[in-house]
C-alpha cells in the first residue's frame, strides 16, 4: 500500500514536471519560429527573464566548483558524497543556462561563433569560452556518476569501469573547475561591470558581489537538495553532520558578502551621480524595493544568515532546509535586481543636465513558459539522477570504493 | 635527512597559482596595449551644425531608403534640443562612430570592428544577436532586429534607392555612415563630402546643409576648417569614447 502511494506521488511529479517541459517547449518552437519579438524584450530593456535564468543556474551551481575544490585541493576528503552531488546540479545547471541562451540569442544556428571567432577583449567571449570549457569538465565529473547507471553497469561493464576510472582524475579537474570557474562566475558581474554606459553597473563590486553569492546559492542548493532527497526517501541515506558543517560555512559566506554588499552601497550613497543614484535608488524605495529589501536582503540574506550561524537552528532540520531555500531565492532576487536597476534607467546625452528617464519591463507569456519550461528540465535531470544515479547518498562511497578496488584487482590479474 | 619533497596537492597549487598569475598580467598587459586606431590617411568625420538644423526630418528618411532600414528602426533620429534665443533647436544623432567604442570592446565574436578610416562596421553574417552592444553604447545607436523586415520599404523609391543589403531577423544594426557610397565615390575617383555621390545619404538630403562630412586628417576639408574657424562639442565627452560626430552648438548669433 505504501509502496503504490510513493509510486503515484513520484509519477505524478514527472507528469507535472512533464507538462511544463511541454510547454517550454512549445513556446520555444514560438520563439524560434517567430523570433524575439513574441518577448517584451526592447531595445531599450533588451535583456530580461532569460538572462536571469542564465546567471541564477550558473550561479547556484557554483557549489560543484568550491565543493570539488574542498575535497580535492584542500584535502577535506570526507566531503566527496555532498561534491558528488553538487556536479551533477552543476552539470544540470549550465545546461539549463546554455539552453536558455539559445532562446536568448537572436541567432541560435550562430552559437558557436564565439569559439571560433575571437575577441579577448569582450568579457562576454571570455565568459562563453569558460563556460564551454567548464561545462566539458563538469561532464568528464560527472561520468563516474554516469557509471552507477545499473542497465549500463550490465550492459556495458567495460565502458562503466572505464568512466568511473576517471575518477582518479579528479584532483586535475577540480584544479582547471577552479580555475575556469573562478573566472566566468566573477566576470559575469564584471561584464555589467565594465559598462561606462550604465553608471549604476559601472563600479568593480559587481565581479566580487556574484561570485561570492554564487559560491553560497551554489552550496546551499546543493545541501537543501540533499537534505529533501533523503527526507522523501528512505533509500537514500546523508551524514548530517557534513551537511550542517556546510551550512556553518554558508552562514559566514553570508557575512562577507553582506559586509562587501554593505559597503558597495554605502559609497554610492555620498554624492549625486546622474543614473547611478537613480540606480540606487530604484533598489531603495522604487520599482526594485520590495525586492531588494524582502527578497535579496531580509529573506536572502539577513534571516538565513543568523538561522544557519545560530546553532539551534541550524541543527533543525526544518530551519535549515527553509535557511538554504531562502539563500538560493536571494541569489535569484539579486540576479534580477542587477539586471533591471540598470537597464530600466536611460541616460540621456544631451549636452547639459543628463536627463534621467525610466523604462520598465515585465516578461511576456512566453518568456515566463519557455523559462519555466528551462526550469522544469532540471528538476526532471535531478530527479532522475536522485532515482537512477544515486547522486544523493552519502552511503555510496564504500560501495564505489569497493568498485574501484575490483578494477583494480582485475587489472592486476590481467598484468 | 630527505629533500623537502613536493607532493602532488602542494604542486598543484603551485602550478594553478602560477598560472593564475602569470594569465592575470598577460590579460591586464594586453587589454592596456589595444589602443585602436587612428591611423594615417583618411579618418571621416561629420560635423552637424545645430545652429541651422529645423528638425525637418529628411535625413531620417533618406537614411531609411538608402539603407533599407525598417520602419520600426532609426538609425539616425533626430531629437529635441531645447530652446535658445525663443528658437526650437535640434540634435540629429546619427552613430558617433567612436574611435574607442564600446560597442567594439565589447562584441564577444568581433562583429562591430574599425575600419582604418574609423567607421565603426557591423559583420551581419556574423553577429549572433546577444544584444550586449545595445546594452554597452551610451548613445543608443543600435538597434536589434526583433522580426523580419519582409514588406516593402515605404520610403522607397520616394527618398532614395536601398544600396546595401537587408539585415536579416536577430542581429543588431547601426548607421554606418553609408560605408558603400563612400567607397563607391572613392573608386569612380570623387572626394566624400564634396561630390553628393560619395558622401551619406543623411548629409546629401539636408535641405539646409546643417551636415557636413568629410576628411579629418586632411587640414583643409570642409570639416577641419568648420571645426578650426566655431566651437564645436561631442556627446559625452566624458566617457572617453572619442566619437567623430562633431556638434557647432546652436548659439544666438547663428540662429
Amino acid at each position: 500500500m505504501k509502496t503504490r502511494l510513493k509510486i503515484s506521488v513520484w509519477l505524478f511529479w514527472l507528469l507535472g514536471l512533464g507538462l511544463l517541459i511541454l510547454l517550454g517547449l512549445g513556446a520555444g518552437v514560438i520563439v524560434f519560429w517567430k523570433g524575439l519579438s513574441v518577448t517584451h524584450l526592447t531595445d531599450l530593456v533588451p535583456w530580461g527573464l532569460w538572462i536571469t535564468i542564465d546567471l541564477s543556474s550558473i550561479a547556484v551551481s557554483a557549489g560543484a566548483f568550491s565543493l570539488c575544490a574542498a575535497v580535492y585541493l584542500l584535502g577535506l576528503k570526507r566531503y566527496q558524497p555532498v561534491a558528488r552531488t553538487a556536479t551533477f546540479i552543476g552539470l544540470i545547471g549550465y545546461t539549463m543556462a546554455l539552453l536558455t541562451l539559445l532562446m536568448d540569442i537572436g541567432r541560435p544556428d550562430r552559437f558557436w561563433h564565439a569559439v571560433v571567432y575571437w575577441n579577448k577583449h569582450s568579457l562576454l567571449w571570455e565568459v562563453t569560452m569558460c563556460i564551454t570549457l567548464y561545462l566539458t569538465v563538469l561532464l568528464l565529473e560527472s561520468l563516474p556518476i554516469f557509471a552507477q547507471f545499473e542497465w549500463l553497469k550490465k550492459r556495458w561493464p567495460k565502458l562503466a569501469g572505464w568512466m568511473s576510472r576517471i575518477h582518479h582524475y579528479a584532483p586535475y579537474l577540480a584544479v582547471i573547475g577552479l580555475g575556469l570557474s573562478m573566472l566566468h562566475q566573477s566576470s559575469l558581474g564584471a561584464l555589467y561591470g565594465v559598462l561606462k554606459a550604465r553608471p549604476f553597473w559601472f563600479r568593480p563590486d559587481i565581479s566580487v558581489l556574484f561570485i561570492i553569492s554564487a559560491v553560497a546559492g551554489g552550496m546551499s542548493l546543493t545541501v537543501f537538495a540533499s537534505m529533501l532527497v533523503a527526507r522523501l526517501s528512505r533509500r537514500f541515506r546523508v551524514d548530517d553532520t557534513l551537511l550542517e558543517r556546510i551550512s556553518f560555512f554558508i552562514g559566514w559566506t553570508l557575512v562577507l558578502y553582506l559586509y562587501f554588499r554593505f559597503w558597495d552601497a554605502l559609497s554610492m550613497t555620498y554624492t549625486y551621480q546622474p543614473g547611478r543614484t537613480e540606480g540606487l535608488q530604484l533598489l531603495t524605495h522604487g520599482p526594485l524595493s520590495f525586492n531588494f529589501w524582502v527578497g535579496e536582503m531580509m529573506l536572502g540574506v539577513v534571516i538565513p544568515m543568523v538561522l544557519l550561524i545560530n546553532r539551534s537552528t541550524r541543527e533543525n532540520s526544518f530551519w535549515r532546509m527553509l535557511a538554504l531555500l531562502l539563500v538560493v531565492g536571494g541569489v535569484v532576487a539579486y540576479r534580477w535586481d542587477t539586471n533591471l536597476s540598470g537597464l530600466m534607467i536611460v541616460l540621456s546625452y544631451l549636452p547639459g543636465e543628463p536627463v534621467v528617464e525610466y523604462t520598465h519591463y515585465f516578461p511576456s507569456l512566453i518568456e515566463i513558459l519557455s523559462g519555466a519550461g528551462v526550469v522544469a528540465y532540471g528538476l526532471l535531470a535531478f530527479s532522475l539522477g536522485v532515482r537512477y544515479l544515486s547522486v544523493v547518498d552519502h552511503g555510496a562511497e564504500d560501495a564505489e570504493a569497493e568498485e574501484m578496488r575490483k578494477v583494480k584487482k582485475v587489472t592486476a590479474e590481467v598484468a | 635527512m630527505s629533500q623537502p619533497k613536493l607532493n602532488r596537492r602542494d604542486f598543484l597549487k603551485v602550478v594553478t597559482v602560477g598560472a593564475a598569475a602569470v594569465g592575470g598580467a598577460q590579460a591586464i598587459r594586453r587589454a592596456a596595449a589595444s589602443e585602436p586606431i587612428p591611423s594615417g590617411g583618411r579618418q571621416w568625420a561629420m560635423v552637424i551644425d545645430q545652429s541651422l538644423c529645423n528638425g525637418c526630418g529628411y535625413c531620417i528618411l533618406a537614411c531609411r531608403a538608402h539603407n533599407d532600414v525598417p520602419p520600426e528602426i532609426t538609425w539616425n533620429p533626430v531629437l529635441e534640443a531645447g530652446q535658445v534665443a525663443g528658437k526650437e533647436t535640434y540634435l540629429p544623432r546619427p552613430c558617433m562612430q567612436c574611435s574607442h567604442a564600446p560597442c567594439v570592446d565589447v562584441c564577444p565574436v568581433k562583429a562591430s570592428t574599425y575600419r582604418p578610416d574609423g567607421i565603426v562596421m557591423m559583420d551581419y553574417d556574423r553577429c549572433i544577436g546577444c544584444r550586449y552592444c545595445e546594452v554597452a553604447c551610451p548613445y543608443g545607436a543600435r538597434s536589434f532586429n526583433w522580426k523580419a523586415f519582409i514588406e516593402p520599404n515605404p520610403v522607397v523609391p520616394e527618398w532614395g534607392q536601398p544600396e546595401v543589403e537587408r539585415r536579416p531577423r536577430g542581429v543588431v544594426e547601426k548607421c554606418t555612415s553609408c560605408y558603400q557610397r563612400i567607397d563607391r565615390g572613392l573608386s569612380l575617383g570623387m572626394t566624400p563630402g564634396v561630390d553628393p555621390d560619395a558622401s551619406p545619404a543623411c548629409v546629401v538630403a539636408c535641405p539646409v546643409n546643417a551636415r557636413l562630412f568629410g576628411d579629418l586628417s586632411d587640414p583643409n576639408s570642409n570639416v577641419s576648417k568648420l571645426l578650426q574657424a566655431r566651437p564645436s562639442y561631442t556627446l559625452r565627452a566624458d566617457l572617453g569614447t572619442g566619437p567623430r560626430v562633431y556638434y557647432l552648438p546652436a548659439v544666438e548669433e547663428y540662429v
